[in-house]
């Protein structure tokens, strides 16, 4: 088990350990089997590294979220107007509060807000049944803003997200005050240092580390068992 | 003889019976699970056909199938595939022949409970697990403890100093999937309801799948490919690579299956960035098994079960491309309950998996019984039936899928979506009745090796003279 660490990027092992292992490729036959040691080509190389950054960019907390209850704002405000309740059918009120909002998102500029309203479309009914829990947070019944809220079916809920602590909470202790306490005065929503998202930079950090250790123990990859030697 | 065999004493007993037990035993589960796959999809193309009879209906014969094919199918033929590669790549015999045969012999009786039981509905009610504790007691102690001693101590008695990669993944995988079948339980045990349940129940389902089908399945092809071809295996060094990608980025996901639940958000996070990154051991088993094949790829084309196996490595690639991206929060919004995922698990299962699986059973048996295949025209058919059958199945189930998925999303009445789906239906019914086809004439091909196949002169291999009279 002799280690050498002057060229860690040749090997991780000493020529004799190198030597014993190449012997030991050379001498014996796995039930007619044997083993190359040739490294993973370049541009495979390559893809893994690509592959590790697509995992993180694809995942990134600031894609593919669900959309919040905040994306029907707009609808909740036009529902009662004059011109909504003028029209006779559950259909026609919807084409209209769905096609003004849309309107309405476009002029902002929002293409975010155009985009989730284009994917999340609502019937009337829908909207009857999450209109009421949209106004009782409006109201400022609720700590949370409206954006920290996903629609479940026919009702609104807290978003299972822990960010960072809201300013108005007791915790909070200043700028970056991550003082500890209750979750409940933590912003519900998707942080850029999300938990999860950070762990998996520390784990996938160590997992290269093992396994360029484990790797490098063999033999570099210059070296090769000659089979004509395997019995 | 079988029963002759389990009273002997293990010297008495020829090398090798094991093998051939496990390998009809698989070969007829696969029948059977096919079988049932064909009458389901019947069911969901002519809703129509048997109605009225409790026994027959889509809810009581849908998980026989699914267990039928996991357990009698898949892992009888790891079974099969361990009796022989283990002892082969230690250059000994395997460690108890006589544990095998029980092993065997408890398996199918176990099985056979099981599934008459889940086919009364006395089921534990849960994806992947659904057969009920009792009868998942007797999976973990009277079959995966057995096939894991003998795996084990026929590893600890080789007369080779190295172990070969194939060996890692069987002695790892073993222990893995029992673990994940004992804590897989927990929720019918301690009844375990609500959010609690449904994670621990995926996190079963997908280390089932992560940690014994997938990876075993690979660990087959190690041995088959540069055993067929005749090469070395590229790279023992990628090997590593793979093993231990598996184990960090397989067994980590499981949350991604419940993208959708009231889960913390954080585990899904950290879920679905592992799930991308289960491409990197895909891409190095891919890349290790077809640089091996260099120089030898009219194998690929001339040698049936080199077909076999090399189809399973290329349908690995699709597979993981579909399982690293469709997790991810945006299309996993898309794609989630509908006919996509159902195409995805069929890829895993009857393709990428079981073209492994076959090939080894084809290998394995020939070599064990020392007899050449009946009719290699059978099993050029076979082959043909297979791959069309699957990707007739594949294609439709994914098309049928992203049909479902729109609906979904944009609120298309359900019944609507169902005429929509209806041709995709009948689609799916005949690419599966085409996968059962082939494995009849299977079995029947298998059966006749072991009677009438011309045998084998000591010091060739049956797949060498296949094409000789």
């Amino acid at each position: 088990m002799g280690f050498k660490m002057d060229q860690p990027l040749y090997s991780l092992s000493d020529e004799q350990e190198q030597d014993e292992i190449l012997k030991m490729w050379e001498s014996e036959k796995h039930g007619g089997l044997w083993e190359g040691n040739n490294r993973l080509p370049m541009p495979m190389v390559i893809l893994m590294a690509l592959i590790i950054l697509t995992a993180f960019m694809i995942t990134m907390p600031i894609w593919g979220q669900r959309p919040t209850a905040a994306i029907y704002q707009d609808h909740i405000k036009l529902m009662e107007s004059p011109e909504v309740q003028r029209l006779a059918t559950p259909e026609e009120k919807m084409k209209y509060v769905a096609d003004t909002a849309m309107q309405m998102a476009k002029s902002k500029g929002d293409s975010r807000l155009v985009g989730d309203l284009e994917r999340h479309p609502l019937t009337w009914d829908d909207l009857l049944n999450i209109a009421p829990g949209i106004k009782e947070v409006q109201s400022g019944k609720s700590k949370y803003a409206i954006d920290n809220y996903t629609v479940l079916g026919d009702r609104i809920v807290l978003a299972n997200f822990e960010g960072n602590f809201v300013k108005s909470s007791p915790a909070f202790n200043g700028p970056g005050g991550m003082k500890s306490g209750a979750d409940d005065y933590r912003e519900r929503k998707q942080p850029w240092w999300d938990r999860g998202y950070s762990i998996d930079v520390f784990y996938v950090s160590y997992f290269c580390l093992v396994v360029a250790f484990i790797v490098k123990r063999l033999p570099h990859f210059s070296r090769k068992p000659n089979m004509a030697k395997a019995k | 003889m079988l029963m002759k065999y389990l009273f002997a004493k293990n010297d008495e007993i020829p090398a090798g019976s094991a093998t051939i037990f496990f390998g009809f035993s698989s070969i007829f589960w696969f029948v059977v699970g096919t079988g049932l796959g064909s009458f389901n999809a019947a069911k969901l193309a002519f809703p129509d056909w048997v109605t009225g009879t409790e026994l027959f209906a889509f809810g009581h014969m849908r998980q026989v199938h699914v267990l039928a094919v996991i357990v009698g199918w898949i892992s009888m033929a790891f079974g099969m595939t361990m009796m022989y590669m283990t002892p082969a790549l230690g250059n000994t015999r395997l460690w108890s022949e006589k544990l095998g045969l029980w092993t065997v012999f408890l398996w199918n009786v176990g099985l056979s409970l099981g599934l008459i039981l889940l086919w009364m509905g006395i089921t534990s009610g849960r994806e992947y697990s659904d057969l009920i504790w009792p009868i998942d007691l007797v999976v973990i102690f009277g079959v995966l403890v057995p096939l894991g001693i003998n795996v084990w101590m026929t590893i600890a008695h080789r007369k080779t100093q190295g172990i070969y990669i194939t060996n890692w993944f069987f002695g790892a995988c073993i222990f893995m999937v029992t673990i994940t079948i004992l804590v897989g339980q927990s929720p019918e045990i301690f009844n375990l309801t609500g959010l609690t349940e449904a994670y621990l129940t995926f996190w079963h389902a997908h280390n089932l799948l992560g940690l014994w089908i997938t990876p075993v399945a690979a660990g087959i092809a190690y041995y088959t490919i540069p055993k067929l071809t005749g090469n070395p295996l590229y790279s023992h060094r990628i090997g590593h690579l793979h093993f231990w990608a598996i184990i960090a980025f397989y067994s980590t996901p499981a949350s991604h299956h419940l993208m959708s639940a009231p889960l913390p958000e954080w585990l899904k996070s950290f879920a679905s960035v592992e799930g991308v990154l289960i491409l990197i051991p895909a891409v190095a088993f891919v890349a290790n098994i077809l640089l091996t094949m260099k120089g030898k790829w009219s194998l690929f084309v001339e040698n049936l079960e080199t077909k076999f196996s090399i189809t399973g490595v290329l349908l690995a690639i699709p597979l993981n491309m579909q399982g690293g991206f469709q997790q991810t929060r945006a299309i996993n919004w898309y794609v989630h309950g509908t006919g996509w995922i159902v195409a995805h698990a069929h890829l895993a299962l009857l393709g990428m998996s079981s073209f492994l699986e076959a090939a080894a059973v084809y290998f394995g048996l020939q070599q064990m019984l020392r007899r050449k295949l009946y009719s290699l025209t059978l099993g050029n058919l076979h082959y043909w039936f297979f791959i069309i059958g699957f990707c007739i199945y594949w294609i439709s189930m994914t098309i049928a899928g992203l049909i479902q998925g729109a609906g979904k999303i944009y609120e298309v009445p359900y019944i609507d979506v169902v005429v929509a789906e209806h041709p995709y239906m009948i689609a799916r019914w005949v690419g599966g009745t085409m996968v059962f086809t082939g494995n009849v004439v299977w079995l029947y091909n298998m059966w006749m090796t072991a009677r009438e196949g011309t045998l084998v002169p000591e010091g060739r291999y049956p797949h060498e003279l296949a094409y000789e009279r």
